[in-house]
């Protein structure tokens, strides 16, 4: 059984947080799917040596750190749309 | 700054985001909650702000964002803290756990957050105050650096003019 808690809270913050990843395409970082992949299994890692909160016996890792990365990743798919240069836009954005 | 930095930082701000979130998350049952893990979250922003730049950050947060986030953060607290005087008398009365029996059981359900210690409102607490850290100390940091240029800027103008 999973507590819906603080996988309902993480998702919502993650999905904020990864909405705003956007890339000024002008800057020359290029990450690619495969940084994505490699960040992914260093987070579940990560999660698995944090461990779980006292008292919580649904997985044997940070359910809250699990779902507030799946959230940025999904957050980041659909509204962290790549910025094209220019420097009106960047003065936009900040 | 290096491309070592440049390389490892993005990466370690999402984990960072992702340990930040949970340090809100376990608020109600471990150390930690809003504060620390909203600075933990703005502390990754900062990261990222210092060594791409603030221009070519891969993490933007724009004006009108941090402005919905701190005032939804604000909102909701005093929503929250509205309800209990609402349904209680008592001002940020824990409806989820109820100490006093006062309210109605569908009211406690209602604000009870699903986890194993039935800890009430605390978390949402922990959730709405992590919003508004977030993006308060990432403000003053924008403010900072975006202050930094407008500085060097008229610096340049009176060297140009000297």
């Amino acid at each position: 059984m999973f507590y819906a808690g603080p996988l309902i809270l993480g998702f919502l913050l993650g999905f904020i947080l990864g909405s705003r990843i956007k890339f000024n395409l002008s800057s020359g970082l290029n990450f690619t799917t495969g940084s994505y992949i490699i960040i992914f299994i260093a987070a579940v890692i990560a999660a698995y040596l944090i461990g779980p909160f006292p008292y919580y016996l649904d997985a044997p890792l940070a359910s809250g750190f699990i779902s507030a990365l799946i959230g940025i990743f999904i957050g980041k798919i659909v509204l962290g749309r790549d910025i094209k240069e220019n420097k009106e836009n960047n003065k936009e954005n900040f | 700054m290096s491309t070592i930095l440049k390389l490892f930082i993005f990466p370690a701000a999402i984990i960072i985001f992702c340990l930040g979130v949970n340090t809100i998350l376990g608020g109600h049952i471990t150390p930690g909650g809003g504060f620390q893990g909203g600075a933990i979250i703005a502390g990754a922003f900062i990261f990222g702000a210092v060594i791409y730049g603030l221009k070519d950050s891969p993490i933007k947060f724009s004006h009108d964002f941090m402005a919905q986030m701190e005032s939804a953060g604000a909102l909701a607290y005093v929503f929250l803290g509205l309800a209990g005087l609402i349904f209680s008398g008592f001002f940020l009365y824990n409806l989820g756990v109820d100490l006093y029996g006062i309210i109605p059981p569908f009211i406690k359900t209602l604000f009870d957050y699903p986890d194993p210690i039935n800890a009430g409102i605390i978390p949402y607490l922990n959730f709405v105050v992590g919003i508004k850290v977030m993006v308060g100390l990432s403000a003053v940091v924008i403010a900072f650096l975006g202050f930094k240029g407008e500085f060097s800027e008229d610096e340049e103008e009176i060297e140009e003019i000297d």
